[in-house]
Parts: C-alpha cells; structure tokens; sequence
C-alpha cells in the first residue's frame, strides 16, 4: 500500500509536467492545426534556461521561471513566423518542418551549453512531508500547485478574455474567424508563445528533477506528445488528464519494470490509442463523403 | 534517356571503387544502407502517405538479429540473414497495425513510441548486448570471396542496392503504386474505387520492414558490430531528413538525399553539433519553400490552362439486365442523437435512372454513403441484385459494381486525370499483389492491358487535350466530367451521381444529360441526387422525395412535382419546386 502510495504521488508529480507539456501541444494544435514536433525541445530550451540562470545568479527560482518563460515565447514566436506558411496545409510537412526546428533547438543547445548536461540543485531543500509513512517531498507539491496555476490561468485566459475567445473562435473555424474580423495569424502567434510558455513552466520544472541535458526534449516531448493524445488532442481537460494518466502509467511501469520501463509504457499506449484512437475526450470524427 | 542515364550511372558506380581510397570506400558503403532504408521511407511516406517514424527501428531489427542468429545461435550469415529479413517485415506488420485505426500525426508519434520501445529493448536485454552491442559477427562467406574488404563488400552492396531500387522503381509505377499514391491522397476515395485501404497501408509497412531488413543486413555484414546509439532518434531523423531533401514522393530523390546528406554527416563528424544544426535548418528551409524537395525542383508541371473537352462519344447500346438492382429496405441511420436517415424504403430497377432529390440535409448523401458502405446503418438492409450487401466495405461494393462520384468532386489531386482513370479501371484485388514479386512480366502485361482501356475511357470522355494535367490545373465543369469518367471506368452496374451537375453552366448541364443517358442506353443503372429540377424533370425516369431522412414522395417526375408534401417540404414556395437560379443560391 505504501508502495502503491509512493509510487501514485511519483507518477501525479511527472504527470503535472507531462501535463503541462501536453496542454502546449494542444493549444498549438487546436488553434492552427499544427502539430508542434519540436515542442519537446522547447521544453529543454526552457528547463536550461531557468537552471542556468538559477544558478548563475542564486535569484529566487520563481524569477528564473519568468526569465525561462520570457526565452521560450520569444523563440515560439520566431518558429510561429517561419512556419505560417504551413499552417493548416498538409500535416505530414508540418511535422517534419517542426522536427526540424526540434533539431536546430537541439542543436544550438549543444552548442551554448555543450552536450554534458548538468544536474539542478532543489530550490526548495527542505524534508519531505511525512505522511503515515508515505514521503511526499516538498518539490512535488510545488510542481503540482505550480501546474494547476498554470492551469487556471490558462482556463481563465481562454474563457474571460477577449483575445482568449478569439483564439477559441480560430480553433473552431479559421475562416469565419477571419470572415468575423479577427486577426488569425496574431492569434497563432499568441497560441504559439503561451505553448512555449507553458513549456518553460513545464522545463524548468523538470529540471530539478531529472538531470537537464539537450536529448531531454526528445523523450519529454514524445510523452507530453503521447498525453494529449491519450486525453484527446487539442482538448484541454484532455492534456490534463492524459498528462496525468502517462504519468502514472511512467511510474508504474517504472516500479514494476524497472529498466524496461519505456518498452513497456509505448506498448501499453499503442495499445491502448489503438483500442480507442480519439483518447478520452476527443470526439470521434466522422468520415464525410 | 533515363535508361541512359541509369547505365551510365550504374557504371560510374561499378567503377568508383578504382578512385577511391580505404576510409572513403568505408564512407560510400554506409551510404549506400542509408538509400536502402531511404528508399523504404519513401515507399512508405512519400509514395503511401503513412508516417512511418519506426524505419531505423526495423533497419535496428534487421541488423540485431543477424547479430544474435550468427553470435548467439551459431547460425551462418546468410541462413542468419533471410531470418532477419523474416524478422524485419513481421516488425513492419506489427509496427503497421496502429495504421489501420489512425493516421498522420496519430501514427507518427506511436511509431515513434514502439521505434523507443525497441531502443529501450535492445539496450537492456542480454541477449542483445545491452549497451554495448555485440560484436564479432562473422564476415559474409561468398564463394572464397573476402567481404571484409570494404572494396569488394561495395559490389555486393551495389547489386542488392541496384536489385531494390529496381523493385521500388516497378511498385511504384505499377498499378499497385497507384493506389498506394492514391490512399495518400484521399483513402476515402480510394476505397470507393476498389482499392483494399487496411491491405494497402499494411503492404507499405511490409515494404517499410522489408526495406529495413535489408539495410539491416547489409549493416551487419559490412561493420559486422551492433550497438544501440546506431538505430537512435536522432538517426531517424537524419533519415526523415534525406527523404524530405530529395523528395519524398520521388524514389531517385530520396536516394539522391540520402547519399547527399550520408556524405555531409561524414565530412562534419567532427563538429557533429553544426552538422545538426545544419539539417535542421536545411529540413525547415525545404519543407516551406521546397516541398517536393530536390525531386521538385527537376520536374516540370504540365500547365492545363486552356484544354478544352473534345466531344463525349457515346456508349453503344445494350439491354439492361433483368429485375431489381438496388433495394434499400428500411434503413436507419443515426449520428449520437441525430436521425439523419428514418425507416427508408426504395427499390431502383435495372436500367433506371432515379432521382433523389430534398433539401439541403434531408439525408441524400447519407444515403449514398449507406448505399456504397461509407455508413453501415443503423438499421435496414441493402440489397444489390437481390444479394445483401449491408455494412460490406467501399472496396467489396466497388468491386461488386457499384461505382460512385462525389458532391464535392473527390479526384486525387496529385495524380494526373490519365491515372485518375487507371484506378478505376484496376479491378484487382490486393491479394494480387504476390504477384509482384512472383511473377512481374504479368504484372507488366495486365498494366498495358489497363493503360490501353484508359485510351478508350479518355477518347470516349474527349478527355484527350487534359490527360496528363493533374485534375486541380483543370476547371471545375472538366474535374466533374474527369469523376464521371473514373467512376465508369469502373464498368459498374449501378452509377451513383452525388449533384453532378452543381456548378456547371447550362451547355455543360445539356452535355452531362447526353452522357448520363448514354450511360444508361450501356445497361448501367443510374441514381442521381440533384439539385437541378429541370435536369431532374428531364433527364430521370422516377424520382424519389426526402425530407428530415424520410421518404415523402416517389413517382414519376412529374407527379411528384405537384405533390403537396413535396411542395411544403421546399418551404412552402408559390413554385412546386425550386428554380435553378435558387438552387445555386442554396449550393455551398
């Protein structure tokens, strides 16, 4: 029961990121159509900008966050404006257009800072909450509390404000978004920077935990990529919900496996899109003659 | 000429060996098993359209169990080898599985998933070397010859590369490659037109294992040492590179891409970060400004501006066939909560040409869609010449004889009108395809057969002047004609016209009622939904009356006009039904 219990709030903590990771792909998604291949490496673009910033200048790491999220919009706006002419074209060019600039990223990241990697130190070094025997170390809790912010903000963005409905209106119909006088390539654009946003977030979240290196975004992404799919592509509640069912299934997989663990999570999925390929709340589509 | 140029490159390669030193020999061989597996990713991304993102794993599949068979199990190479291939195409099967339920970016991260899986695998188990790999695989015996020299490994590379891109070059441009191209294109259509979708996107999967196996034996017999970092992401994206480089869709442009970019990544090895950064922004300049690739850039477009249709030559006559051909009897069909179909009951008889016509939503194409297994109903049943063929496939129905167009014209936009006609005259069923491999000249044959059927099909369509235009170059009134063409191709017995005349203009409209006629006088029978009353009230021998997915009227032209129901059903107008000008208002 301990295990188990250890083992859920493991699996909870990654599945915030993967999370958070998913909802950038699926804001992305739902508002241009495009499935953003080099988001993973965002994400890594993200957790070395924070961590190298933390450390550098041993300010608080709520500020290295905000100097992360700054880096990633600004480079998610500059792949928005390359790709714009691919938008809502042929899926298969998208894709390898993103998985380039997923290399580039990589790449330059290789370049700045080296193919080593570097481990991050935790900003909040204090025990671990004992919890009838159950260890819930403090990070965890700041990674989830941070993650369901990030969340609410989202929600509240999408929901309340003026631009968030437009970007709601493009998601659903591009053309009477643009027939009803909105700007759809600023939407885009503002789709674009809030998914590097949330990468940061998710990125500089990782990196206390895992150790930050510039192949992380390859596996980040593939998983943040496979939580939204789990949930349902392009749906919100979706990557939430996805995000922490891959998390999960990380962790278990993990304990039971042990270095098998990834075989065991991407058969599991595969099986499990097969069985049901539209996830938990994407809507079936209907082939239209 | 291209058979020039292929000799004459063929012996530039035969003799390269002569020029070249040790280390570049060793350079020119690696190269080589990238086009191998380039042309595998080709086949199946460019040419079948299914994001494959596993090729590097089943080359690691093909390459690994040489490795175990030769060290672990003391089998020889070449008994190791066939196993491998083995190996590699059942990894392809089980790899394209997911394909059959979802695609594009749904396929393309699973694959990417199980291409994981299989590193995660190979660098954990004992059996496969763990992270190590394995070395000392035995050196390829071959008659006393020495393949451990890089030279003479060269030719036997050369010939296997010759003997397979041979083989890519024949599938796809035979019938086969086709309709590969065209399930890219648009599989919905594809399978109106008789080609199996779940056989052919397992076909590319094969050719996808196959491929992989291929390179990966040769890998084996040339490092003869595997180890994980070899069939990596990264590595497979260099791969997804070359093919987008030279072309996807285009086999020579991916094997240009790959031996470009193999040649690249060697001489920037050292500063292995530049090379990547170099691809990366090479793959993004390409993709938006090139999307063809190096392929694109070479090939020129056939402009089709200003063709003109010749004149439609008319179908000799010949009597229909007895009885009943198409009965629907109470069909049902339900979307969720939506009752698009209610308890429809019609029966056409041979040689008719029925008219269904409604408003806009009253289920017409829903019910073309049951009728030529788009839908399964929820209820009801449909008969074809009195057999059931409820819930059967597109595929099994068009194989069956019923041919279909569509509302908003469904041609394969990258395939020329000429192909547009060859796929629907292929009747073959995919099981054929054994063929390629077994008995190719047959092959060769049954394509001149078809490509001679399509003569007569274009002639008979006076579609001559647009053939080899592609069928977006084309105006609209031409793309509808190309669609009625293709779907006769398909020497049907019952034709299915979704508004076939929406669109065009009054001599076009007189043009497509001689045709549609004609088609009729050949013994086919016609059901064609319309918008147009006064083609409906010309042109049809019985119309049938929808409204909300119910049958309100059925009769006679003329009779049904004035039917009240009919007449509240179009809103009640001072008119018993809508004018022409009307109905265009109301297209779209």
């Amino acid at each position: 029961m301990q295990v188990l219990l250890q083992t859920l709030i493991g699996g909870i903590t990654f599945g915030a990121v993967y999370a958070l990771v998913a909802m950038g792909f699926s804001i992305v998604y739902r508002t241009m159509g495009l499935v953003n291949f080099a988001h993973g490496s965002v994400v890594m673009i993200g957790a070395y900008a924070a961590s190298t910033f933390y450390m550098a200048t041993r300010l608080p790491f709520a500020v290295a966050m905000v100097v992360a999220i700054v880096v990633t919009g600004l480079i998610g706006l500059i792949i928005e404006r390359f790709l714009r002419p691919l938008e809502n074209k042929d899926f298969t060019l998208m894709l390898i257009g993103t998985i380039g600039f997923g290399a580039v990223l990589e790449a330059l990241a290789i370049l700045i800072w080296g193919a080593t990697g570097h481990a991050v130190p935790n900003p909040v070094a204090t025990e671990p909450i004992d919890l009838g025997g159950v260890r819930i170390p403090t990070y965890s809790l700041l990674v989830i509390g941070v993650a369901a912010l990030a969340t609410a903000l989202l929600a509240l963005f999408l929901q309340r404000t003026k631009t968030g409905a437009a970007m709601q209106a493009v998601a659903m119909d591009h053309e009477a978004a643009t027939a009803c006088g909105i700007h759809v390539g600023r939407s885009n654009a503002t789709a674009f920077a809030i998914g590097a946003c949330l990468a940061a977030v998710a990125g500089s979240l990782i990196g206390p935990m895992l150790y930050v290196n510039p192949t992380m975004g390859g596996t980040l992404g593939i998983k943040g990529f496979a939580a939204a799919m789990l949930g349902g592509f392009g749906s919100m509640p979706g990557a939430i919900v996805g995000g922490m069912a891959f998390g999960l299934l990380d962790a278990f997989a993990a304990g039971n496996f042990q270095e098998y663990s990834e075989l065991v999570t991407f058969v599991v999925f595969a099986v499990v899109v097969m069985i049901r390929p539209m996830g938990i709340f994407g809507e079936a589509t209907v082939n239209r003659a | 000429m291209r058979w020039l140029l292929g000799i004459a490159a063929f012996a530039a390669a035969w003799l390269l060996p002569y020029a070249l030193g040790g280390y570049s020999m060793h350079v020119v061989d690696v190269a080589i098993i990238f086009a191998v597996l380039a042309i595998g990713l080709g086949l199946t991304m460019g040419v079948a359209g299914q994001i494959n993102l596993a090729q590097v794993a089943f080359f690691g599949v093909g390459a690994y169990a040489v490795a175990i068979l030769t060290t672990g199990a003391g089998l020889g190479f070449w008994t190791a080898s066939v196993l491998a291939l083995v190996a590699a195409v059942v990894a392809g099967l089980l790899a394209g599985i997911p394909a059959l339920r979802m695609q594009s970016h749904y396929l393309g991260i699973v694959t990417l998933g199980l291409a994981l899986a299989f590193i995660n695998w190979v660098t954990n188990a004992h059996v496969a070397g763990r992270a190590e790999g394995i070395s000392d695989i035995p050196v390829p015996p071959m008659f006393g010859i020495d393949l451990s020299s890089a030279y003479l490994f060269y030719y036997v590379e050369l010939i296997v590369f010759v003997v397979f891109l041979a083989l890519a070059l024949f599938v796809t441009h035979s019938p086969l490659g086709r309709r590969l191209r065209a399930m890219r294109d648009d599989d919905l259509a594809a399978g109106a037109l008789g080609a199996e979708i779940p056989l052919l996107r397992m076909t590319a999967f094969v050719l996808s294992g196959l491929y992989g196996g291929v390179a990966g034996v040769l890998y084996a017999g040339l490092i003869r040492f595997v180890a994980p970092e070899t069939f990596s992401i990264g590595n497979m994206f260099l791969l997804l590179a070359m093919v987008i480089i030279g072309g996807r869709s285009s086999i020579v442009g991916c094997v240009v891409g790959a031996l470009a970019l193999a040649f690249v990544r060697e001489a920037l090895l050292d500063v292995s970060a530049f090379a990547q950064l170099g691809y990366g922004v090479i793959v993004v300049l390409v993709v938006v400004f090139f999307p063809k690739g190096l392929a694109g850039l070479l090939s020129r477009r056939k402009a089709g501006g200003r063709a003109r249709l010749g004149p439609f030559q008319e179908y000799g006559t010949a009597a229909a066939d007895e009885g009943t051909v198409l009965e629907v009897e109470g069909v049902t069909k339900r979307f969720r909560g939506l009752v698009a179909l209610e308890d429809i009951t019609l029966s056409v008889p041979a040689g008719q040409i029925r008219g269904i016509v409604g408003p806009n939503g009253s289920g017409k194409t829903t019910l073309f869609n049951v009728v030529s297994g788009f839908y399964s109903p929820t209820r009801g049943r449909v008969r074809l010449h009195g057999r059931d063929v409820t819930n059967l496939a597109p595929y099994r129905l068009s194989l069956r004889g019923v041919a279909r167009t569509f509302q908003n014209l469904r041609l394969f936009e990258d395939l020329s009108v000429r192909e547009n006609v060859l796929l629907g005259l292929d009747r073959t069923r995919t099981a054929w395809i054994w063929r390629y491999l077994a008995t190719p000249w047959a092959v060769a044959r049954y394509s001149r057969g078809l490509n001679r059927s399509a003569e007569e099909i274009i002639a008979r369509f006076g579609l001559q002047e647009v053939a080899d235009a592609v069928p977006r170059a084309l105006p609209y009134g031409i793309q509808r004609r190309v669609e009625i063409a293709r779907a006769m191709a398909m020497s049907p017995s019952l034709l299915l016209l979704d508004e076939p005349a929406a669109g065009l203009n009054g001599e076009e409209v007189r043009q497509l009622a001689e045709i549609v006629r004609s088609i009729r006088g050949s013994g086919v029978t016609v059901v064609v939904i319309e918008h147009n009353m006064g083609l409906v009230m010309s042109l049809c021998d019985h119309v049938t009356v929808l409204s909300s997915g119910r049958v309100i009227a059925d009769g006679p032209p003329d009779e049904v006009a004035v039917d009240p129901d009919v007449v509240a059903a179009y809103l009640g107008d001072s008119m018993a039904a809508p004018t022409e000008s009307e109905v265009e208002h109301a297209e779209g």
